[in-house]
């Protein structure tokens, strides 16, 4: 029955956007607005987990070492660390290479070294964690090693940065699912409106002995028409829009970290595409059944 | 064709739209319901099509008791029946052929047929001069005629009517009926609900006489 009728299906569908001009018109631009309110937010929303990635991804423990540690300690302890669970990447710091790098960081005011006559900078281990939450728990860890002076890894302010990724991350899937929800609920109704006005169309179709499927598919096929067109309006207004506002970012903040590669781009464009064709479906198809009834 | 046994229709308001109904009506009768207006002629002619099922009895329909139908095979049951309404309910986007074509379709005829089929009943009502218009620009007594060749273009086995011809100037009411006639002469059983006291008793056919939800009068060849 499907099959057979298949090009009688979206006929009646895409006949109905031209009995019906005003209203389809009206439906697609609500939906792309929607759409559009949709993508804006989960466009922010990657770019602001990019930024709070590469923030998490600039944190790491520095290990002190006592002057005295010879060569096979010293080997003994990175194998300690690269055997360690959650250590993403460890490097060594000579005593050498770290007083370059004071004698670097001062420039011209170097000549305060010269009071000085040893080298009083410790060797030091620098490490990278796979989850920054686990930094605190792999530093108390190392502290406890033999040979190890000191561990730093910004006590404090870690948690507190966190903390803070955290509730932002939260509030961030809190606030989308809210708009996810809303957008549904919006979409499905501007597509109940459509079927409203054709209500007439579905008690006809009953009454003369058409099946529910037979009057139900040429609606899905326009909620579906109703829901990709928008979505692909939305992506297209959406893409011109992201990359004219992020040039403009990039203008005034250099290095601030953007997503830009169509690739990354790619799953918030079939969230979208999905969004607006799922609800256009599931939405005509509800709407069509409550006038069923007769 | 159609019995009802003890039928009672009940609305959720309380309202006995129907009470106690006993009837029998043959193959290619043609029975006038009359009745004043709430007296439970819409609420009969529902029953028929399946629109609602009784609170109490029994309706058959065609050897179909409509109470125990599945809803999946009511749209099978409404293959046999015609409906006419006063209000027309023609789609006003759509040409006059597409109007009866759609249901056609509807019911899976191919195309071949349908061509057949809705120039047939387009000749028959003698709208085949205006099957590619709009039916707004049909006159009220054009649109009841195209209601009536959508109804009957499947060749139901019932045609149901109500009051067809409540909107109507007199000559245009007679015409319309005769064309009732003619179809009822070719095999179909007719309910016609009315309030046309001139057409009923030009008829001389059957009528069944409602009051208040009860059938009151049930007379062969009566006056209204």
């Amino acid at each position: 029955m499907i099959f057979e009728n298949v090009g009688f299906y979206f006929r009646e569908a895409l006949l109905s956007f031209r009995r019906s001009t005003l209203m389809a018109t009206a439906a697609v631009l609500s939906i792309t607005t929607i759409l559009i309110i949709v993508g804006v937010f989960l466009l922010i929303s990657v770019n602001s987990n990019l930024f709070l990635k590469n923030i998490e991804s600039q944190l790491e423990i520095i290990v002190y070492l006592k002057d005295n540690i010879s060569t096979a300690e010293l080997s003994n302890l990175k194998n300690n660390f690269t055997s360690m669970d959650g250590i993403k990447e460890v490097k060594f710091v000579s005593k050498e290479e770290a007083y370059q790098r004071l004698l670097k960081s001062l420039g011209e005011q170097k000549d305060i070294l010269s009071a000085i006559e040893t080298n009083p900078l410790p060797a030091s281990f620098e490490i990278q964690t796979k989850d920054p939450k686990m930094i605190k728990q792999i530093a108390n860890q190392i502290a406890e090693l033999k040979k190890v002076e000191e561990v730093e890894y910004g006590q404090g302010t870690v948690e507190k940065l966190l903390n803070f990724t955290y509730i932002f991350r939260r509030a961030g899937m809190l606030i989308l699912a809210l708009l996810i929800f809303a957008s549904i609920l919006i979409i499905s109704n501007i597509i109940k409106i459509t079927v409203y006005a054709r209500r007439n169309e579905i008690e006809i179709m009953s009454l003369t002995g058409a099946t529910s499927w037979f009057i139900k598919w040429p609606f899905i096929i326009e909620g579906f028409l109703q829901g990709f067109i928008s979505a692909i309006l939305s992506i297209i207004i959406l893409y011109k829009f992201y990359f004219f506002a992020i040039n403009k970012v990039h203008q005034v903040i250099p290095f601030l970290p953007l997503v830009v590669g169509n690739m990354d781009l790619l799953p918030i464009g079939i969230s979208i595409l999905l969004l607006g064709s799922l609800v256009g479906i599931l939405g005509s198809m509800f709407s069509v059944g409550k006038y069923l009834d007769v | 064709m159609i019995r009802m046994f003890h039928v009672y229709k009940n609305y959720p308001n309380k309202i006995q739209a129907l009470r106690d109904i006993n009837i029998h009506i043959r193959k290619g009768e043609f029975v006038f319901l009359v009745g004043p207006t709430g007296a439970g002629k819409s609420t009969f002619v529902k029953l028929i099509y399946r629109g609602i099922v009784p609170t109490k009895g029994q309706v058959i329909v065609d050897g179909i008791n409509i109470a125990r139908l599945k809803p999946g095979y009511i749209p099978y049951l409404r293959r046999n029946i015609g409906i006419v309404f006063q209000d027309f309910k023609l789609l006003y986007n759509r040409t006059v052929y597409e109007n009866i074509s759609f249901g056609l379709k509807a019911i899976g005829a191919t195309n071949f047929e349908i061509r057949q089929q809705v120039k047939k009943v387009l000749n028959l009502v003698g709208l085949e001069h205006k099957k590619k218009i709009k039916p707004h620009l049909l006159s009220g007594g054009e649109q009841q005629k195209l209601c009536i060749a959508r109804a009957i273009a499947n060749e139901p086995l019932i045609l149901l009517t109500d009051e067809p011809t409540g909107n109507l100037d007199p000559y245009t009411s007679w015409e319309i009926m005769k064309l009732l006639f003619h179809i009822n002469i070719r095999g179909t059983t007719i309910i016609m609900a009315s309030h046309d006291k001139l057409m009923i008793d030009k008829a001389k056919k059957r009528i069944v006489r409602l009051e208040r939800g009860r059938i009151i009068e049930d007379t062969q060849r009566g006056i209204y």
